[in-house]
């Protein structure tokens, strides 16, 4: 099993606040992965130094053995590594099938000048990203599919929409996905249907998936691995159970107080 | 549907429901015209294509005045920059305000050319191509140091390069060059090129202004199949993405930067294109042809139509660049106006007993006051209202001071209080106010405005381009956009 | 060397600076606010040279000055500030707040119609014709400080001193009292500020108003010190306005006045040693320049984005 990523010492300050400390992390091939913390704990700025948006002050991020240091995030997306958003960024004015096809770029070639001139090449990927899109986006049963497709965006419900975001994602063709807060906001079925759906998305999909969560059902259904930050260190990572009640761990989401009581 | 009087629809976020009622999907275009643009909106564009084109290209058989084939010359032409820009600023959401330095640009070069200036005669062909590619190139150059730049400081960068461009084109006659003796006279100054080449392909050349018609309504139909080629492709999309949300774009695989810096490219030869087509039906270029009030107009254009739409910005050409030839003549201006404001009152004034009671009220009021002024100041209405179908009725109800300028100018300051009090009051108010507002406006228009086109012109479009903005930014026929911001 | 010239240029630059820092202000003072790039503010600047050549008009005309010369220029600063000041706030209410809320090119656009509105109405109630302050007529310019290489009119030492007194005028504002506290509240977060119960409207009411103010201010100045008023002045002075204010860091006070301050001695000396046709070209080079080396201007400070 090859190690999908890996993050060597990574440390990243915003002016003095020192908001990630020397972490090392690992995702291997097929793995779910969760990152837990309290909020400012650093997960968000974890997943944008993953993705390109910060450069880490010092450690090095390593996808499939090569290093993401200095590559501009369009980059990295295509390296193999798509993300969605802890506060949605769908394209909204736009069609739902358009919003996957548009995450498509990056595995397809043709330019502006095959565009114009509709060679067979460029009019063959159209359909190529056309008939991806569709794919991606029966993933999800029957809540994006048929009439769905012509939608715009912005009139889709708040789980289609999470939903959605996560079918662009996986049309950049990448492997590892990084899920912010995929449950935010969620009721318990949807909650539920969620967690089945990370499940799914690595068995049927393949996809590596680390994933940053405070819902704790979600956490506990879907990893096989629970990392545990708190003020951009790592401070506990194994099984659910074995973080969830890790004296450090209680701590930091209840105060030391709690973790006396433990 | 919204009862509120002006209240603008806006579309319905995360309602399912919503999904299902497809017929309402129309509907949320809303706007005076959208019965219409729902059955076209059937039609698929190459049909609105070609029977927009064909219809334009009969134009010569209708009228035979060298003036009205003249302005559709302009329109078409108007239309090009308008969707040259629509790439821009309603696929990409670049603001370039320097968009109308390319058009000069395109023009000045191909004027270079093809002309006496320099004594090149290259062929047309040649010409126009490498005008294409170097206004591509010009963009680039603009486009290398901007596209990091966050909308504001682009918008005033390609500001200050417009203004630049000007300056150049107006001082570059005297450019001594350490090779030559002597300034040498690239651009004409402020006196331009003149003397320039017309187009001639394969044999043929294009000397009457209804060729210049057919050849620039060809061009138009090539730029319109290309950007909607364009648009449904993966630059397309890429492009609107990069307007919904560039930093998604950017995660989503989308080289944002690039695809900015191509938008901003695909704009700039678009303008030079037309830039050549301009100086050969014009024979001449000159500094002053590519200054601001150009670039207002374009973006009026634009934003009217509804940017973003090929259709909308195209309208949006035809509708103002029609409603400025009819400005520079007083009886069609005024003719132009009272129509104008008669539909602006037919659409947004509802129920009907209120618009008969106001315009009941405007009749009664004007003839009041000019009654009360004739028999109090008698030199205030001395003066007489020539031009035009009204004419003569508005000589007896406007009140028209011989020498108008400073009654008038008074009025003007009076109506712009008068209309921004207007946003301010609601209901019975509202239409009390009205009354004198639009007896004031009359007032205005025929004692200044009607006989300083060029000027009212840039008025009329700086106020329509704040008013689309907080009334309705999607234009005509933009669909409106959900923002999150 | 010729030392008379230099020192002419620099008594040139630190004029021009101060005008330009005065506009500068009102740039960064409501980008600081708003993340708005005020299109329409060089306009506000144009009315105010034209209200100032009202007062003067008013008062007999240049060459008929009916009262004490003091208290005329200290009038026309006082109409022209209070003009300009209402004239912005007018500008925001009706303009920009209705597109609080609407994506960030919604109020450049709006600015931009402003910008174009006021330049023909300022064509249409004063003409084109250009006026002149014609200062000479009634201030002897040969009073003034004749040391040495150092020639400087009266007139220019007031306007430079008037700046200077207004921007420490302002930056006392902002440090001391509860309005400028409440600015700086506000250009940090303007959803806190109003949490804290800071009137978050009337704050950037008022902030329109002290910067379309000083722009006022600015426009007097620049009749008094070069004569010339005329519809367009506001576009280009407007245009060099904002450099100044972008190279000096926006949103930043004191980027202000050290950017405006270094675009008039620039644009002084370039016109003087280089080429005075082409100065907007150079102009123009620095603000490209230094937006691709130091985005954040001299004083600013980096935007930081949270995703």
């Amino acid at each position: 099993m090859s190690r999908i990523l890996e993050l060597k010492g990574i440390s990243k300050a915003f002016g003095g606040l020192q908001v990630i400390d020397g972490l090392d992390l690992h995702v291997d091939e097929g793995e779910i992965v969760s990152v837990i913390g309290p909020n400012g704990a650093g997960k968000t700025t974890l997943f944008n130094l993953i993705t390109g948006v910060y450069q880490p002050d010092r450690g090095d991020i390593l996808l499939e053995g090569e290093s993401l240091l200095g590559l501009l995030p369009h980059k990295i997306t295509q390296r193999g590594v798509a993300r969605t958003f802890q506060t949605l960024r769908l394209f909204l004015n736009m069609t739902v099938k358009e919003n996957v096809m548009a995450a498509a770029y990056g595995r397809t070639r043709a330019g502006v000048v095959r565009s114009i001139l509709r060679t067979p090449g460029m009019r063959r990927e159209e359909r190529e990203i056309s008939a991806l899109a569709e794919e991606k986006l029966a993933f999800f049963g029957q809540r994006l599919m048929g009439y769905r497709w012509d939608q715009p965006a912005y009139s889709l419900s708040y789980a289609n929409r999470r939903r959605l975001e996560i079918a662009r994602a996986t049309a950049t063709g990448a492997r590892l996905l990084l899920l912010d807060e995929p449950a935010a906001g969620m009721n318990p079925k949807e909650t539920h249907e969620i967690t089945e759906l990370i499940a799914q998305l690595r068995t049927e999909g393949g996809y590596t998936i680390l994933v940053i969560e405070h819902d704790m059902h979600v956490v506990e259904g879907i990893s096989d691995r629970v990392v545990a930050l708190d003020h951009g260190i790592k401070i506990a990572e194994g099984t659910f159970e074995a973080v969830a009640t890790d004296p450090r761990v209680v701590e930091a989401y209840l105060g030391t107080k709690a973790a006396a009581t433990k | 549907m919204s009862e509120v009087e002006g209240t603008p629809e806006g579309p319905k976020i995360g309602a399912d429901e919503w999904v299902a009622r497809s017929e309402e999907r129309t509907g949320r275009r809303g706007g005076p015209f959208a019965p219409l643009v729902a059955r076209a909106e059937q039609l698929p564009w190459w049909v609105l294509l070609v029977a927009a084109v064909g219809v334009s290209a009969l134009l010569p058989f209708v009228s035979s005045s060298e003036y009205v084939i003249r302005v559709a010359v302009n329109t078409v032409l108007f239309a090009l920059l308008a969707l040259g820009l629509n790439v821009v600023v309603g696929w990409a959401g670049l603001l370039d305000l320097g968009f109308v330095a390319f058009y000069g640009f395109g023009a000045y070069l191909y004027a270079l050319l093809s002309s006496s200036q320099f004594d090149l005669h290259f062929p047309a062909l040649l010409s126009v191509s490498i005008v294409i590619v170097s206004s591509a190139l010009l963009g680039l150059l603009l486009g290398l140091p901007s596209r990091r730049l966050v909308g504001d400081y682009l918008a005033i960068v390609t500001l200050f390069f417009a203004q630049i461009y000007v300056v150049l084109a107006t001082n570059a006659d005297r450019i001594t060059f350490p090779w030559n003796d002597g300034p040498t006279d690239i651009s004409g100054g402020p006196n331009g090129i003149t003397d320039i080449d017309p187009i001639s392909i394969l044999g043929y050349e294009f000397g009457s202004i209804r060729s210049y018609l057919w050849l620039s309504l060809g061009v138009f139909a090539v730029v319109v199949v290309a950007l909607q080629f364009i648009n449904h492709s993966r630059t397309g999309r890429a492009w609107r993405a990069l307007r919904e949300d560039s930093l998604a774009a950017e995660m989503m695989s989308m080289p944002v930067n690039r695809l900015k810096l191509l938008a901003f490219v695909f704009g700039a030869a678009t303008a030079g294109l037309t830039g050549t087509i301009f100086a050969s039906v014009q024979l001449g270029v000159f500094p002053q042809n590519f200054d601001l009030p150009l670039l207002i107009t374009v973006y009026a254009m634009v934003i009217l139509g509804g940017a973003g739409s090929i259709p909308g910005v195209v309208i949006g050409a035809i509708t103002i660049n029609v409603s400025l030839e009819l400005l520079r003549e007083p009886s069609n201006a005024r003719f132009l106006f009272y129509v104008a404001i008669g539909l602006g009152l037919v659409t947004l004034v509802r129920p009907w007993r209120r618009l008969a009671a106001i315009l009941v009220g405007l009749v009664v009021f004007g003839i009041v006051a000019y009654q009360l002024t004739e028999w109090l100041r008698p030199a205030w209405v001395s003066g007489t209202i020539e031009g035009g179908r009204f004419a003569s009725v508005l000589d007896g109800w406007v009140i028209h001071p011989v020498n108008s300028v400073h009654l008038g100018n008074a009025g003007f300051v009076l109506l712009i209080v008068a209309l921004l009090a207007l946003t301010e009051v609601r209901g019975i108010w509202r239409s009390i106010l009205l009354v004198p507002t639009l007896y004031l406006a009359a007032f205005v228009w025929e004692n200044r405005l009607v006989v300083e086109p060029s000027v009212t012109r840039i008025l009329l479009l700086g106020a329509l381009l704040v008013v689309l903005m907080s009334w309705r930014p999607q234009g005509l026929l933009g669909s409106s956009r959900v923002e999150i911001v | 060397m010729d030392w008379d010239f230099f020192v002419q240029q620099l008594v040139n630059g630190l004029t021009l600076g101060s005008v330009y820092a005065l506009i500068a202000l009102g740039y960064t003072m409501v980008y600081g606010i708003l993340k708005l790039l005020n299109f329409a503010h060089g306009e506000v600047y144009m009315m105010g040279a034209f209200a100032g050549f009202g007062v003067l008009s008013l008062f007999g005309g240049a060459a008929g000055v009916t009262i004490n010369v003091v208290l005329l220029i200290g009038l026309m600063l006082a109409v022209a500030m209070l003009g300009a000041g209402l004239l912005g706030v007018a500008i925001e209410r009706f303009a920009y707040r209705p597109l609080r809320n609407a994506p960030r090119i919604a109020p450049l656009i709006s600015a931009l119609g402003v910008s174009f509105f006021l330049q023909s109405s300022a064509l249409i109630l004063f003409g084109a014709d250009f006026r002149s302050y014609e200062t000479y007529e009634y201030i002897d310019l040969a009073t003034g400080i004749h040391w040495g290489p150092l020639n400087i009119s009266v007139v220019r030492i007031a306007v430079i001193l008037t700046a200077v007194a207004m921007m420490l005028g302002l930056t006392l504002l902002v440090a001391r009292t509860r309005l400028g506290k409440a600015m700086r509240a506000t250009s940090f977060d303007r959803e806190a500020a109003a949490m804290q119960g800071i009137d978050v409207d009337r704050v950037i009411v008022a902030t329109f108003f002290i910067g379309s103010a000083l722009a006022g201010a600015a426009g007097v100045m620049v009749g008094l010190v070069f004569y010339k008023v005329y519809h367009l002045m506001g576009f280009l002075a407007g245009l060099k306005g904002f450099t100044a204010a972008v190279v000096g860091g926006i949103g930043s006070i004191p980027g202000a006045m050290l950017g405006g301050l270094l675009i008039g001695l620039s644009e002084a000396f370039i016109t003087g040693y280089v080429s005075s046709t082409f100065q907007d070209v150079f102009v123009f080079s620095i603000l490209i320049a230094l937006l691709l080396v130091r985005p954040s201007g001299l004083l600013g400070k980096a935007d930081i984005q949270k995703v």
